[in-house]
């Protein structure tokens, strides 16, 4: 399987910056823990989780990723499984059931189900890629997306929704759709949300409103988690306070500083500095795996690396915004940063499988 | 096929990638410019708010000080009070331990637990004051969580020792759950000196900002409402201590942020009460009320006072005021039941009749016609004045108007029943030992060809004030009345009626509208005694540091501060000094009065004294009053007294609000207040006594035998101070 294969063509800057990224996080996670001994162990295990993920990017990276293309239905068929049985098996956890539990690890499927997705699609673009751009394309491609999706949104998970969505549009966008689809999609899009936003969990509506129309008065109230990221990035200014001597962080006024607001903790510790290279490296990173799409030898490969930037680019940004009050709180952990074993594990597949495509990317150089 | 061969397929156009590339452009300039906004251009402000987090002023109560009685006796001191308290944020994550640990506590200090959290259970929690029993633990903790669940919030207030200390050994078992302890300010003395003590209630909000300022801590601390808690406030309550710390999230102390500012204790006031002697002045006085009460099988006396104080130095030994309240029941809180209870009595127990209540003198006010008359020469040591049975006298608003029948009226003297034809011809002497009405009336008022010209209301309002009447003392206590003694402006101004003949004659007897405090009299019997010179009164006697060392201390009466510095009108009240308020034997303070074409009056510019000779010839009198044994009016008392008493008695007609809806304000058989001053020994006099009755009759028999018990328990506790070796009473 490996004949004819270079592993010169294995793209050592992503890797290199994906080692980067997830060290300094695993740095970062042991200072955001700030000596809460409930706490006390995640470091090192994120530490392994880094190592065994550097290991699945090798193993990812020599099987051809084709391969896991012609047996996707079986995937797609498993994967749904595992998501309908969420909802009765999976475990309550923060009100909504987003872990599953494998030993003494949860899982989260939806990291992984992100993943079908782009599998799926990849393979649907590559399949239908000399038909019209019709509204039968445009459907099937939707059919492929919401086949999962659906089970996503029931969790509920609104915002793993919206990434899966952002990684659909890039990748139909990319795919020649037309301009005049893009306008009438725009269109439903804006009637949907509309629509939509009674349907809203009571929870959700609430974020949207706290973002909208901020209450000055609310120092405990839902607003706290945002306001502390707030005053520990803006009080880290340029150079930081220090590793492990933020105030926000180290005395603990900021919440889930080890995963939602890790950026927060970045910042606060390492300043303006830290942050701008946390924002570069994701930058980096993401504009490896576009340009792995663009040398991909074919069309599958192209989404398969593409869809992976979408998702790194997008849950990445949406982060950063969301700890700079720009979006609603999401939830969205900040990609290869944050503390998670699933997200890291299912990031860690992601780039697998581009250094799988740009491993085999179309023989150009002679 | 071979892929090699083939043309590339475009698989992306070139514009739809430039614009992929230019979203992800713009968003990533997006946060980096947010993220210079919030750390470059904001910095500073989210820095203010960052220390401001982790920055905590705890402030650090200082002890108050205590108050003692010229012995040394604790008066007003600090207790610890436990306090049960839950802080929210201390609590297990699980709610069937907290459960628990409610039901656990609830058995220990009788508080509900208060079954399921809802919305009316805490509202109708959120109407209870702190320390009031009624809501449950589940109730209280819930809204203090929704407050300040990292402070803690009182379950039960005052618990007992024992439950403080099972509640701290169960402090692993019950996370959350602590014993808080506040000091409150126990009197151990009570209701015997609450007049004078006085209680501590919580900073209004009147004064909320001044004393923030100042490192107050409103709700917590606590500022003095009454008595010398009140006066003595500035010195007695220290100075907070202030640390600044680093907390963490759930406020738990990290370290100091600069160097802890230690509390200042307060400062000790020693008092120059003598607790013994005044729980012998209240036991006489409610004993006398008591005993015409029962006689008379209704509340006839309401209330009543008793001051002594030694005359040649101004310090007060005893002051009760009747009916007072007990202060312990203000130690933690102001209960509104008992504060209600207080103020809708119509006896006015908050009030310190002493020195706040103003009442007409009658005959006790006598000693200061009879110093106007006699050191004018209206009268001399060998005159004899007639005094019959009563005089009939006409009221004239004008110089010129004529005496009729329908203006003239009897001014009787108060022997007119027992014998109608009066004391008859008596010495200047008699005249203030016998307290003959009559005789004064003629003094005040001059009576025909007799006494031509009286010593008339101006004269006499010059010489009730240089016996401290008409206005406030000076003692350090808050509230004290200025008293009234008119004259013809006031009357004219107040009334709007021109001053009679009639209004000098009863004015000069201490009626019509002379109003006085308790003190004042005491103060007028204290000039005469003590030889024109008039003390300053005192309570204050000492005051010492935390440390115990005597401080300097000067009060101020116009303002009410008290300094370590003399300012201008204060005098020194520590170390004690006498104070001098005046010697009108040396300084002269009467103006002078004469006559011009029948037109009198005061001429300011032009001061006299009052002769000793006249001081000796008042001194007389009063002394006559014992030693006369026909009508002497203190003959009966203090006849059979070892130590030579002189003094002056006063029954005071009176028609106020509470006797007048009584329907007992009947022309020619008015209520009368009951008055007593007594001073010992004669010669040398080192304790004067004044005792009030209200509506008590008769002065020599009801205010009387009170001032009678009061100097005898003076000199037997004096006695056995000397027995026992301590410093004597009174020294």
């Amino acid at each position: 399987m490996l004949r004819g294969l270079s592993w010169r063509n294995f793209d050592f800057l992503l890797l290199g910056a994906v080692v980067l990224a997830s060290a300094f996080g695993v740095a970062v996670i042991r200072s955001a823990i700030a000596g809460n001994e409930e706490l006390i162990l995640y470091p090192t295990r994120q530490a392994y989780f880094v190592i065994v993920g550097l290991v699945v990017i090798f193993l990812l990276a020599g099987i051809d990723y084709k391969y896991w293309l012609s047996i996707h239905w079986i995937i797609y068929i498993v994967m749904m499984g595992f998501l309908i049985s969420l909802s009765g098996l999976g475990q309550a956890a923060f009100g909504a059931q987003r872990w599953f539990q494998v030993g003494v690890l949860f899982l989260q499927p939806t990291e992984f189900a992100k993943i079908v997705i782009i599998l799926s699609l990849a393979r649907y673009f590559e399949k239908s890629q000399y038909e019209p751009r019709d509204l039968k394309w445009l459907a099937k491609s939707l059919a492929w997306t919401w086949g999962l999706l659906i089970w996503i949104l029931l969790q509920p998970n609104l915002s793993n929704v919206i990434v899966t969505m952002v990684i659909w549009f890039f990748m139909v966008w990319m795919n020649r759709l037309e301009l005049k689809t893009l306008f009438w999609m725009g269109v439903s899009g804006v009637l949907v949300v509309i629509a939509a936003f009674p349907f809203l969990e009571e929870y959700q509506r609430q974020r949207v409103f706290n973002f909208l129309f901020p209450d000055p008065n609310a120092s405990y109230g839902a607003i706290y988690n945002v306001q502390q990221a707030l005053i520990a990035i803006g009080s880290g200014g340029l150079f930081g306070k220090g590793y492990g001597h933020g105030t926000q962080t180290q005395l603990r006024f900021m919440k889930v500083r080890h995963t939602d607001f890790i950026f927060s903790a970045i910042s606060e510790e390492f300043g303006m500095i830290g942050s701008i290279l946390v924002i570069l490296t994701l930058g980096f990173i993401v504009w490896r795996c576009i340009r792995t799409a663009q040398k991909s030898r074919d069309l599958s490969g192209s989404m398969i690396a593409l869809g992976v930037a979408t998702l790194l680019f997008f849950q990445g940004s949406a982060n950063l915004a969301m700890n700079m009050n720009l979006i609603p709180v999401s939830g969205l952990p900040l990609p290869f940063f944050s503390y998670g074993g699933s997200g890291l594990m299912s990031l860690m597949v992601c780039i697998g499988l581009v250094e799988s495509v740009a491993m085999r990317h179309k023989p150009m150089d002679y | 096929m071979s892929s090699g061969s083939l043309p590339r397929p475009a698989r992306f156009e070139t514009w739809r990638l430039v614009s992929v590339y230019l979203v992800i452009f713009l968003a990533f300039a997006g946060l980096i410019s947010r993220l210079i906004t919030l750390q470059v251009v904001e910095s500073s402000n989210w820095n203010i708010s960052a220390v401001d987090n982790f920055t905590n002023e705890v402030s650090v109560p200082a002890a108050r000080g205590i108050i003692y009685d010229r012995n040394g006796s604790v008066l007003a001191r600090n207790l610890a009070s436990y306090n049960v308290v839950i802080t929210p944020a201390g609590l297990p994550d699980d709610e069937s331990d907290i459960q628990r640990i409610y039901r656990e506590l609830s058995e220990l200090i009788d508080i509900p637990v208060g079954g399921p959290v809802t919305d009316e259970t805490l509202a109708e929690a959120k109407l209870f004051a702190a320390c009031v029993p009624g809501p449950g633990i589940g109730q209280l903790v819930a809204l203090q969580d929704t407050l300040a669940p990292y402070s803690a919030v009182k379950i039960k207030c005052n618990v007992t020792e024992e439950v403080a200390r099972i509640v701290q050994e169960r402090s692993a078992d019950w996370p959350g759950v602590t014993v808080e302890i506040e000091p409150i300010r126990d009197y151990p003395t009570g209701s015997l000196t609450a007049t004078l003590v006085g209680f501590l209630g919580p900073i209004p909000a009147s004064l909320e900002d001044e004393l923030r300022a100042r490192g107050f801590i409103p709700n917590r601390d606590k500022i003095g409402y009454a008595g010398v808690e009140a006066s003595m406030q500035s010195i007695l309550t220290g100075q907070n201590g202030l640390r600044v710390v680093q907390i963490d999230v759930a406020g738990q102390e990290l370290r100091n942020l600069e160097p802890p500012i230690d509390p200042e204790p307060g400062h000790n006031v020693y008092l120059t009460i003598d607790t013994r002697l005044q729980a012998a002045a209240e036991a006489s006085l409610i004993k006398d009320i008591n005993f015409w009460n029962t006689y008379f099988d209704t509340v006839r006396i309401s209330s009543g006072v008793v001051i002594a104080m030694n005359p040649k130095t101004g310090e007060i030994l005893a002051m009760v005021s009747y009916p007072n309240y007990e202060n312990n029941r203000f130690a933690r809180i102001i209960p509104a039941y008992y504060y209600q209870q207080l103020s809708e009595d119509s006896r006015n127990p908050l009030l310190n009749n002493a020195i706040s209540a103003e009442f007409p003198p009658g005959s006790v006010f006598k000693l200061s016609t009879a110093t106007g008359a006699f050191n004018e020469g209206i009268v001399d040591a060998d005159d004899i004045v007639f005094a019959p049975g009563q005089l009939l006298l006409c009221e004239k608003f004008n110089p010129n108007d004529p005496c009729t029948g329908t203006n003239t009226r009897p001014f009787v003297d108060h022997i007119l029943e027992k014998k109608p034809e009066g004391f008859g011809p008596i010495s200047f002497f008699q005249c203030i030992a016998f307290s003959s009405n009559v005789c004064f009336y003629k003094l005040g008022g001059g009576f025909e060809d007799e006494i031509p010209q009286g010593l008339g209301i101006e004269r006499l309002r010059q010489y009730a004030r240089a016996l401290g009447y008409d206005q406030p003392s000076g003692i350090q206590l808050q509230g004290e009345a200025d008293g009234l003694i008119p004259s013809p402006d006031w009357k004219r101004i107040n009334t709007g009626e021109n001053w009679s003949t009639g209004d000098t004659y009863i004015a000069s007897v201490g009626q019509g509208y002379v109003l006085v405090t308790p003190l004042q009299v005491l103060m007028s019997g204290a000039a005469i005694a003590n030889n024109g010179k008039l003390m300053q009164p005192t309570i204050i006697r000492d005051v010492t540091d935390g440390e115990g060392n005597q401080v300097e201390m000067w009060f101020n009466p116009e303002d009410f501060t008290v300094t370590d510095f003399q300012t201008p009108g204060s005098y020194q009240i520590s170390p004690f000094v006498p104070n001098m308020k005046w010697d009108m034997t040396v300084t002269p303070m009467i103006e002078d009065y004469s006559c011009e074409n029948g037109v009198c009056s005061l001429d300011e510019d032009n001061l006299k004294i009052v002769n000793p000779e006249t001081i000796a010839a008042v001194r007389a009198g009063t002394r006559l009053a014992v030693t006369d044994p026909t009508f002497g009016t203190l003959y009966d008392l203090f006849n059979q007294f070892p130590i030579a008493v002189a003094g002056k008695t006063g029954t005071a007609e009176y028609c106020d609000d509470v006797a007048r809806k009584a329907e007992r304000c009947n022309f020619g058989a008015w209520p009368t207040h009951s008055w007593t001053l007594a001073y010992a020994p004669f010669e040398d006099p080192e304790i004067i006594v004044i005792a009030f009755a209200y509506n008590g009759g008769e002065g020599a028999s009801v205010a009387g035998p009170i001032v009678a018990r009061v100097i005898e328990a003076y000199f037997e506790l004096k006695a056995i101070d000397i027995a026992q070796g301590n410093t004597p009473l009174g020294q």
